[in-house]
């Protein structure tokens, strides 16, 4: 077995929100090309951990590195190497599907064809006929959909996922963890994090959990297999240690 | 940039308050172009009937003293070619008089202002929209620009997308300090069209208005921030605006008419009247005496014989001028350092810099208005001079002669 270098390094890192410190000294690895899913409940530090590694939070301890960048030092870096989706991410309502891909494609430099949208619409199966229209009419589903579209057409060696799923309907979710599973297969890194737990276990290489800003356990799937739910499903909710 | 003017084109709530801004900036122009048609046509009308008044009064006369004494002359200062722009003294220091030979000082300060409330409140004119009311529109372009974006959850998916995010703020704040400038400044270029205001003036405006524009911009920059919401930005922002365009003007101007006090204009003309009614009662020899300090050259024919000789009369009235010539002087210093001291306050003061100068480009400032006073004085001095040899050499009337009086210059202006 090959071991990827890892394309996303966390190490003890501490960070304080408003005075209050949310991460106390994390540390993690995501291998290059793995699915990396960062399971936790309300108040866990998930979201503050992606915001840290985008640069809009700097570490008062510790260090993260994305693509052997320092997040802190060498933030445009990482953006540019980075796709971001955040949790319920509303783009512009009054412009169209294609409109927004189109000015946020552009905001990126990412230099995108009309052959390449629809794929990726039809990828992340949003109705054709609802592209041209204005996002207002959308459902919070079909939002969501638009945006998973946005960060894929980025292009990155890199996703950073914040809460991926949320507002999907079932089906949509399963297509979704399908659609993560085939980025891991193209060679790309994502790192999502979310407290679905069953989700986490359909798409992720690994998972690590995170409790009031502590990594208190993680989780490899075995080669060939899915993490096991029941596990990580009884450590989660504190039944049992991981 | 193209993008992001298409998307501002689509921001509902933006083009409304440029929309707004192009409305109330071409209702400002177009009344002042009203006010100033009124006031050509009013110049006009009053130039014709003096015309009129002077011939009639001139072919009654049968001396050079009376026809003095009778006949009234119009003096104006017609307003420029910009002057629609910014009405400024116009509305609160006089800008005609009919004058005659009697005591100046009086007749220039008898009359009072035209529209004294707008001495308190301004008038709607482009200077005020620009000064006041621009500033406030620009707050509401601006204030939510960042906030906005992160009360919507896309401040962060703006900012982790890459090197196109650096020039978001700037691009999107450049279109709308742009477009707010353009609703702004087009209206008053097609009112100078109007007018016939030089390319130069209109160009200078422009130019004051967008940097006063960008000094705005640059303060909502500054002031406002992505981490307040919304709602905090525009509070922190219109108190700015509450400072800067009307309490600190306000606190300035009290402060100014405190350190340097002014005669009224009332006491110059009562201390005036009371010297040229006391006249009547002196005994003539003082009045000559004194009249003859400014004009020895005619000391020989300074001689009174009779009890009322026009000579004699005309010399106390211009004794009159000569006892309230300080405080006229201190009235007129007085009014040119109160605006030399506003001229340095609006350093700190951008909204009184830019109605300043906006206020400088149309010539309707207090210089202008203390030039206008000078050139009625100048004047009046011809006036005098013209007059005193038929008087003093008690010369025959002679109503052909009369076509060789002084006209009043008024000056530069249109």
């Amino acid at each position: 077995m090959t071991i990827a270098a890892p394309a996303i390094v966390v190490d003890d890192l501490h960070v304080s929100r408003a005075g209050s410190p949310v991460l106390h000294g994390v540390s993690f690895e995501v291998p290059a090309g793995s699915v990396y899913a960062l399971l936790g409940g309300n108040g866990a530090g998930k979201s503050t951990t992606l915001l840290t590694l985008l640069g809009f939070l700097q570490p008062s301890g510790g260090s993260a590195r994305v693509l052997e960048h320092n997040v802190a030092a060498d933030t445009a870096a990482v953006r540019q190497s980075v796709a971001y989706l955040p949790e319920a991410a509303t783009l512009y309502p009054h412009l169209s599907a294609y409109e927004n891909l189109d000015y946020f494609l552009d905001l990126a430099g990412a230099g995108v064809d009309q052959g390449a949208v629809d794929a990726t619409l039809d990828r992340v199966a949003l109705q054709a006929e609802a592209r041209g229209r204005r996002m207002e009419t959308y459902s919070k589903g079909m939002r969501q959909k638009v945006a998973i579209a946005l960060a894929l057409l980025r292009d990155t060696p890199v996703l950073l996922l914040d809460e991926p799923t949320s507002g999907l309907d079932p089906v949509a979710i399963d297509e979704f963890n399908a659609l993560v599973r085939s980025l891991s297969d193209e060679g790309r890194t994502v790192l999502m994090v979310t407290h679905d737990v069953y989700g986490a276990c359909q798409v992720a290489d690994r998972i690590g959990l995170l409790r009031r800003g502590r990594m208190v356990g993680t989780f490899d799937a075995p080669e060939g297999a899915r993490i096991d739910t029941e596990t990580v499903h009884s450590a989660f909710t504190g039944r049992s240690a991981a | 940039m193209i993008r992001e003017l298409r998307f501002l084109l689509r921001d509902r709530a933006a083009m409304l308050w440029i929309a707004l801004a192009f409305i109330l900036s071409a209702t400002a122009v177009t009344l002042g172009l009203a006010e100033v048609r009124q006031q050509q046509a009013e110049l006009a009308e009053i130039d014709r009937l003096d015309r009129a008044d002077r011939a009639q009064v001139l072919s009654e006369q049968s001396d050079w003293g009376g026809a003095a004494y009778s006949t009234f002359h119009l003096t104006s200062d017609p307003p420029s070619d910009f002057a629609f722009a910014a009405l400024g003294q116009r509305d609160v220091s006089p800008w005609k008089h009919r004058i005659r030979m009697l005591a100046l000082e009086g007749q220039i300060y008898e009359t009072d202002a035209t529209n004294p409330d707008f001495a308190l409140t301004g008038r709607f004119d482009f200077a005020f929209v620009a000064a006041l009311i621009a500033p406030l529109l620009l707050i509401l372009l601006l204030f939510d620009l960042r906030s906005g974006e992160r009360a919507a959850g896309r401040l962060e998916l703006i900012e982790a997308s890459g090197a196109g995010a650096k020039r978001v703020w700037r691009t999107r704040t450049i279109l709308r300090v742009g477009g707010l400038a353009v609703a702004l400044i087009l209206p008053l270029w097609i009112g100078g069209a109007v007018a016939g205001t030089s390319v130069f003036t209109l160009l200078a405006a422009a130019l004051a208005v967008t940097l006063y524009l960008a000094f705005w911009a640059w303060l909502s920059r500054t002031a406002g921030s992505a981490a307040h919401t919304g709602s905090v930005n525009l509070t922190i922002l219109l108190g700015l605006w509450l400072l800067i365009c009307a309490v600190i003007p306000a606190m300035l101007t009290q402060a100014i008419d405190g350190a340097v006090p002014l005669p009224d204009g009332g006491d110059i003309v009562l201390t005036q009247r009371e010297a040229v009614n006391d006249a009547w009662d002196l005994p003539k020899d003082a009045t000559m005496s004194a009249f003859l300090d400014r004009h020895p050259e005619w000391e020989a024919q300074s001689g009174i014989d009779r009890p009322f000789e026009w000579k004699w009369y005309y010399a106390f009235q211009q004794v009159g001028d000569q006892t309230v010539e300080p405080l006229s002087r201190a009235y007129r210093e007085g009014r040119a350092e109160r605006d030399r001291l506003v001229g340095f306050a609006s350093l700190v003061s951008p909204a009184t810099a830019l109605q300043r100068g906006l206020e400088r480009l149309a010539e309707t400032d207090v210089r202008a208005s203390l030039a206008y006073e000078a050139r009625v004085r100048d004047y009046h001095a011809r006036l005098r001079a013209w007059h005193y040899p038929n008087l003093f050499e008690d010369r025959d009337f002679s109503v052909k002669d009369a076509d060789g009086l002084p006209a009043f210059d008024s000056g530069d202006a249109t």
